[in-house]
């Protein structure tokens, strides 16, 4: 009997053993790779690393990275600046023959590259408040620059889809059943989140250069909301407050500097560093520039008509419109390389410039009725193109021939960057006119489908009309 | 948490110590066990009726697990206690028990059994049972079925011979990962789905291993490094009464591999070389067919044909021909495979010590291959005493595979028009100037890249155990498997076009896989009067580690230099990652036997697994099965020359599936590409738990004419509930997907066929037929609120999972001549509403009908295959740039030819109707086998036991319907999947 004892001692050990530690026998640290969310708001550094992380996926994204799904592609093909060159790319035609199927996988990766954003910038701005052991100072500087890429996504969803889920929090459960907001709403998001922003983020850039967001960036975007919301004195007031920072901006003599990186005219612009290192060049060279020899890269080329309107002693032709013999094709030649893996990176992706914010004045002080100001403004984007200014030349322009120098100058100092012209002719209300040629065209074009896959997971989301 | 891994290892400390306790205080209890313990040598010959020595005869102690096997004089020898029983079994003999009763000579003549049944012992994992006893389901395939084809993956050849396992190759190249779905598809994620491999005990992931080259879409196949000819069986436990012992780890099924030991004592030596090509060729328009269709596609649209729209009518030559598929896959893939095997050994000590190595071509141009060597060792060693004993299994591999680094080979470069110009030069490199010309890139873009992939899998068990007291045992499982596989991806500039700036690029991956487990148990069999009773209790502790590292190396100076990283410019890209998983369980078994008539056999195992959030980590699950062997009964005794064997069983019972990626409760930040850089990882879901698979089984078995026909029918039911899924979102919650429990119930339902027969059987001739057959249902149950949730779209209540939503097709529209579907809803537009059409996309049915046939030194067998199912086809979009299956031509079926973007439209919306789906049932020869051994006379002579020549044939026939090269794989006309073979080969036996 007595072996049958050891038998019986060691079934109670092995049970005994078993569950008394089995909880913690399954215990787990997390991988080396990952950091717990908690854990990165414990330190600076790793907040910092996190913030970083937000800056370097703006470049990964598909919506915000100016390669060949985003919004400067898509957007710009909507409106009439650029066209494809070949009509093989269905997803692409769509965009150009503004016939946007609601499955368009183009479509579908802007609006969830911008969510993707969203989801970073919620989860950053939750794990910060919950950041109890940082200074407030630093919290701050933080939170002002999270909030700022949070209503920086915002203003390009609403305006390529009109209403859109406001998600401002983290928890999936409630996240995947929200319906849409007015876009009304959403602007008042917006300007909450910038005007946060601007009291929050810290008056220079983090590191020196200018891929992190300053004062200056926050009202240089300020300075757009309010322009496309009409509050004309609000954009003056902001773009004046860029402009008159003269010691930090300035508008660049030679054209083909405007866009290396950390250029006097760049107010914000996101490094290529982001793809990690394996090529440095922006996925705009990449994708506008039309090699040479070897054009059969090359997918989109400026239109002819765009073309025609260029003056031929205007720098921004002469230095941002190539010329591919082989393809009989003008491209965009604004930044002018294509492919590196050097370093230092020579060419930033630029977000905003300083170019942009001389033009926002004239229109809101033209909108004011202050006519000499507007003319003032766009003489100096006119002078800085080696175009005669307007005063010399037609001292006497009438409100109405101003407005459209103003989008005219618009149109050739901003194509290709950020699908400019394409919100430019829907706010003003000349996308009709100036697209209403194409048989196809119908008013409900001017917002895009929500992605199909999105309402088929969503039944709350409603679809644009006209889809 | 360092504190708690610590404390682990003291629980393992703890249990090792506990078994050498034990061990050292029953081996003191055995010197003085009284005299029935005493052990004796027993030697004799068993012989057949006609008094031949029969060979290869299974000797072993009843209730215990020693055992030997008779030389080819039929003699064997054995060490059994003097008061023992032996047991001797032989396929077609009956199974003869015998009392020792003291006697040093035992010999017996076995009387000849034509039941097919037999008396085989089936591994069930932790126990062993008879068909003829076993309460569950569980499919068996032996060695000879496997030993010859000519395959990378053991799991591969299992194709088509069990009744409700479903494999479907990993493609034409060599070792991609197979699908192996046992009952149908449980879980709605993929990963979700693998089955628990089990090699010796050790449990082995069945995932497949990540890799960039071509195999990047199946995986490498974990398995590979295994020699297909030192597997003795492979068994798939299929319902709850053979899975429930599993776990949380059963519910996809089971599948133990049991490696050869050294029972047959010699050498065994066995070579076979030829070669595999693709079975099937596309038929495609040529030249002239292909540039009439493209002329009157423009005629058809009012296009006038230029460089842009038409470089192949304006630019390209009219008269060119290139045959793509034979350009790109009509290469012969060498295969030769030698292996040797030795086992011996004295008295109670033996080895078996093998080894292989194996080689495998591709069909692409170029010079690819596949190698593997691997080595075997068992060991089984027997106290002399009787009461200790030790097994240790080691299997050791390395494969080499050597492929094309480029998508380019591409089977969708099959469909390159036909009069494309050349895609090399005449120097051999790549052209681009003429394809440039049509606004082209190359479409081998990349050509001179190669990937090579080295895996290395070391897999060991070693099973300690003692017999404390009769009948009670302790045993202990040791099991350590380690895989690891490193990918070198050469880029070199060559393969690019010059334009696009290219650098020598080279793409590194390694990934490694680790795991122990540790099994203490305690089994305990004791018989009362006509009770046999049967105890199992045991223990699992394991632990899986993973981890992965990949990064790029790029700015080589010479193309010879690329993957040698102090040459490399810039290192970049770096990635790692790693995951732990830990696992315990406590699991027990109770087998009862009255009268050998009645089986009842209880099952459960309570379980924690690390990949659940803290609240979530246990669960309990367990089965019971029973079985009433009818024929036993005294009424049964008047019809038994007709009906010789009946058996009714059923089981029932719940498993688990925890197969989901580790650490999905985690709100994690990891390092973006960007350096010093983090960004959320995933979705965090803090509270997800335990899929639970409920199965429910049927099941007769019977025996006709002295049971010369065997037939099994098993009816069974399987419920997964609390779907763990990878729940899809809208990404305006930030990511699609989070790890989530499902508040669904899958179903598979289904009917499986097993029918055996002995058509002929005498001494020179015999003739076996086996067939299995499926009907496998697949069914959506539950899903409360689907309409509120993020699959309202995907799925539907009542159907299978595997479905797709199509449109429905109306015809072609007179006017336009271009393809219609219905617009249901009216509103205009074509969109998810109006997909109103379900397709179920599983197997209706599928069997498989060996036969094996045997005259005087001849033997044949083959296995046929069939499938009953639907599949899609696409590739008939005349008019465009791309060739087309010739059955569009003049097709009244089809839209007109068209190059329009209207005509492409149309077209897509038919691919996504009814339209494109096409009857895509197959027949096929899976394997042909013809061997013959030399006659005694000449094999004497040689010195051999045996010598035998075989030829095989793999895929050498198809029939079917479908258009398309391998209707295994119908989701469209070009995917590849099985290669036809032919080999020959040579065994020999000393």
């Amino acid at each position: 009997m007595k072996k049958y004892s050891y038998t019986y001692q060691f079934i109670i050990l092995l049970v005994a053993c078993l569950f008394y530690s089995c909880e913690e026998m399954v215990d787990l640290d997390p991988p080396a790779n990952q950091l717990v969310r908690q854990e990165v708001f414990k330190s600076e550094a790793t907040v910092e690393s996190a913030m970083t992380g937000i800056y370097y996926q703006l470049f990964q994204l598909e919506y915000s990275n100016g390669g060949r799904s985003s919004i400067t592609t898509m957007a710009g093909l909507s409106a009439d600046n650029i066209q494809t060159i070949s009509t093989g790319n269905v997803s692409r035609m769509q965009f150009q023959e503004h016939e946007i199927d609601p499955d368009n996988i183009e479509n579908l990766s802007i609006w969830s590259s911008a969510y993707n954003m969203i989801y970073a910038v919620n989860s950053f701005l939750e794990g910060l408040q919950n950041a109890d052991n940082l200074e407030q100072s630093f919290k701050n500087q933080m939170e002002g620059q999270a909030r700022f890429v949070r209503a920086f996504t915002y203003f390009y969803l609403t305006n390529l889809y009109g209403d859109v889920p406001l998600i401002l929090k983290t928890d999936y459960r409630e996240n995947q059943l929200a319906s849409r907001t007015s876009q009304i709403d959403i602007y008042d998001q917006i300007l909450a989140d910038l005007i946060m922003a601007e009291e929050q983020v810290p008056e220079e850039y983090w590191n020196t250069e200018r891929t992190s967001i300053n004062k200056q960036v926050v009202r240089a975007f300020l300075s757009r909301v309010y322009l496309y919301s009409e509050n004309w004195q609000e954009a003056e007031k902001f773009s004046s407050l860029v402009i008159n920072d003269t010691g930090n901006y300035g508008l660049l003599e030679d054209l083909d500097e405007v866009f290396l990186a950390n250029s006097a005219e760049a107010i914000w612009q996101i490094s290529p560093i982001g793809a990690g290192g394996l090529s440095t060049q922006t996925n705009e060279g990449n994708f506008q520039i039309i090699d040479p020899i070897f054009s059969f890269f090359a997918a989109i080329k400026l239109e002819e008509p765009f073309i025609a309107e260029f003056d031929s002693i205007d720098k921004r032709f002469q230095n941002w419109v190539g010329y591919n013999e082989a393809l009989d094709a003008h491209y965009v030649h604004k930044y002018k390389v294509r492919l590196s893996n050097q370093f230092p990176i020579e060419e930033y992706s630029m977000v905003l410039r300083l170019g942009e914010q001389y033009l926002i004045r004239a229109e809101s002080r033209l909108e004011q009725g202050d006519l000499a100001g507007a003319l003032q403004d766009v003489d100096e984007i006119r002078l800085r193109s080696g175009l005669q200014p307007f005063a010399e030349i037609k001292p006497e322009i009438s409100e109405m021939e101003l407005f459209e120098e103003i989008l005219l100058q618009r149109r050739k100092e901003l194509f290709s960057e950020w699908g400019h012209r394409w919100f430019d002719l829907k706010r003003t209300g000349q996308a009709g006119q100036v697209l209403g040629e194409d048989p196809s065209w119908n008013t409900t074009d001017l917002l895009y489908p929500i992605p199909e896959s999105e309402r088929k997971k969503n039944p709350n989301l409603t679809q644009n009309e006209g889809y | 948490m360092k504190n708690n891994y610590s404390r682990l290892k003291w629980v393992a400390l703890i249990i090792i110590g506990g078994i050498l306790f034990f061990l050292a205080s029953a081996a003191n209890a055995a010197t003085t066990a009284p005299l029935p313990l005493q052990q004796q040598e027993i030697s004799g010959v068993v012989q057949d009726q006609n008094g031949i020595p029969i060979p290869g005869v299974t000797v072993t102690v009843k209730n215990t697990d020693r055992g030997t096997i008779t030389n080819l004089d039929g003699e064997y020898n054995i060490t059994a206690p003097a008061n023992g029983i032996l047991v001797f079994s032989y396929i077609g003999y009956k199974t003869v028990e015998i009392l020792v009763d003291n006697n040093e000579e035992i010999s017996i003549q076995l009387e000849e059994d034509v039941s097919a049944l037999g008396e085989v012992k089936i591994n069930a994992g932790y126990y062993n049972t008879t068909r003829r006893e076993s309460t569950g389901n569980i499919s068996r395939v032996t060695a000879e079925e496997i030993e010859n084809q000519p395959v990378v993956s053991p799991i591969q050849a299992l194709q088509g011979r069990m009744a409700g396992v479903e494999i479907i190759s990993g493609g034409a190249n060599p070792g991609g990962a197979p699908t192996i779905r046992i009952r149908g598809t449980n879980s709605l994620r993929s990963e979700g789905n693998y089955p628990l491999y089990i090699i010796d005990g050790v449990p082995v992931s069945s995932v497949p291993v990540e890799s960039n080259s071509v195999l990047s879409n199946s995986g490498i196949d974990p398995l590979n490094n295994l020699n297909p000819a030192n597997i003795e069986s492979v068994e798939v436990l299929k319902d709850a009464d053979a899975t429930a012992i599993y776990g949380s780890r059963g519910a996809n099924g089971v599948v133990l591999i049991t490696t050869k030991n050294g029972s047959n004592r010699g050498l065994e030596a066995r070579i076979y070389t030829g070669s595999s090509s693709i079975a099937e060729k596309l038929d495609l328009l040529n030249t002239p067919q292909y540039l009439q269709v493209r002329r009157e596609a423009f005629q058809n649209d009012g296009v006038e044909p230029d460089n842009f729209n038409a470089y192949d009518l304006v630019l390209w030559d009219q008269e060119r021909y290139t045959d793509w598929q034979d350009l790109f896959f009509g290469g012969q893939a060498e295969v030769t495979n030698a292996s040797l095997a030795i086992s011996g050994g004295e008295g109670n000590t033996t080895y078996r010590i093998g080894g292989s190595v194996f080689s495998q071509g591709t069909i692409y141009p170029g010079d690819y291959d596949y190698r593997k060597g691997t080595s075997n060792l068992a060991l089984n060693h027997l106290s002399k005493d009787n009461l200790f004993e030790v097994k240790l299994h080691v299997n050791y591999g390395i494969d080499q595979n050597n492929l094309t680094g480029t998508n380019g080979l591409n089977p969708a470069n099959i469909l390159l028009p036909p009069n494309a110009p050349s895609v090399f030069n005449d120097d051999g490199s790549l052209n681009w100037e003429d394809w440039s010309e049509a606004g082209l890139s190359n479409p081998m873009e990349g050509y001179f890249n190669t990937t090579s992939t080295q895996t290395r899998n070391l897999n060991a068990n070693l099973v300690l155990s003692y017999e404390i007291v009769s009948g009670l045992r302790l045993k202990s499982s040791f099991g350590y498997a380690n895989f690891t596989s490193d990918e070198l991806w050469k880029l070199p500039i060559r393969s690019y076009a010059p334009a696009s700036n290219p650098v020598n690029r080279s793409s590194h991956l390694s990934t490694n896989r680790k795991s122990w487990i540790i099994e203490p148990q305690l089994t305990y069999d004791q018989n009362f009067g006509k009770l046999e009773t049967h105890f199992l209790i045991g223990g699992t502790l394991q632990k899986n580690g993973s981890d992965r590292s990949s990064f790029q190396g790029q700015g080589y100076a010479s193309e010879s230099l690329i993957g040698d990283l102090g040459s490399a410019e810039s290192i970049i890209n770096a990635s790692s990652g790693q995951a732990e998983y830990k696992y315990v369980a406590l699991f027990s078994r109770i087998g009862l036997n009255w009268d050998q008539k009645y089986f009842l056999n209880l099952t459960g195992r309570r379980d924690g697994s690390s990949r659940f959030g803290t609240n979530n980590r246990f669960a309990s699950f367990g089965a019971i099965g029973a079985a009433w062997i009818l024929s036993e009964e005294s009424f049964f005794g008047k019809v038994d020359s007709f009906l010789s064997f009946a058996k009714l069983r059923g089981s029932y019972g719940s498993t688990g599936n925890d197969q989901i990626g580790d650490y999905g409760y985690l709100d994690a930040y990891q390092a973006t590409v960007g350096p010093g850089g983090l960004y959320p990882v995933a979705l965090a879901n803090p509270d997800y738990s335990w899929e639970v698979n409920k199965k429910l089984e049927l099941a007769t078995e019977l025996g006709f004419l002295k049971d010369k026909l065997n037939i099994g029918v098993s009816w069974y039911r399987n419920r997964s509930s609390n779907q763990l899924v990878g729940y899809s979102l809208p990404y305006i919650a930030g990511f699609n997907s989070v790890q989530a429990n499902l508040p669904a119930t899958v179903q598979n339902k289904g009917l499986e066929i097993e029918l055996a027969t002995i058509n002929f059987s005498n001494d020179r001739f015999s003739w076996r037929t086996n067939l299995n057959l499926s009907f496998p249902e697949n069914k959506l149950l539950r899903y409360p609120d689907i309409d509120q949730s993020s699959y309202s779209n995907t799925y539907r209540v009542g159907e299978p999972l595997n479905i797709a939503l199509l449109y429905d097709y109306t015809g072609l529209d007179p006017e336009t001549g271009l393809y219609t579907v219905r617009d249901v809803n009216d509103d205009g537009n074509l969109s998810f509403e109006d997909q109103i059409i379900t397709k179920n996309l599983n197997r209706e049915f599928f069997g498989g009908l060996s036969n094996s046939l045997r005259y005087g030194n001849f033997n044949l067998e083959f296995l046929l295959q069939y499938v009953k199912q639907e599949g899609r086809l696409s590739e008939f979009q005349a008019g465009t740039n791309s060739n087309v299956l010739d059955v569009a031509l003049g097709n009244e079926d089809f839209q007109r030819y068209s190059a329009s973007y209207e005509a492409s439209i149309a077209f897509i919306d038919a691919v996504n109707s009814d339209f494109s789906f096409t009857d895509a049932s197959f027949l096929r020869l899976k394997t042909l086998s013809m061997g013959y051994n030399l006659p005694m006379r000449w094999t004497k002579r040689l010195h051999a036991d045996q010598i035998r020549l075989f030829i095989h044939g793999q895929n050498l026939l198809t029939w079917t319907p479908y258009e398309g090269l391998d209707p295994e794989l119908p989701t469209s006309a070009i995917s590849m999947g099985n290669l036809r073979s032919v080999t020959a080969g040579l065994q020999l036996n000393f």
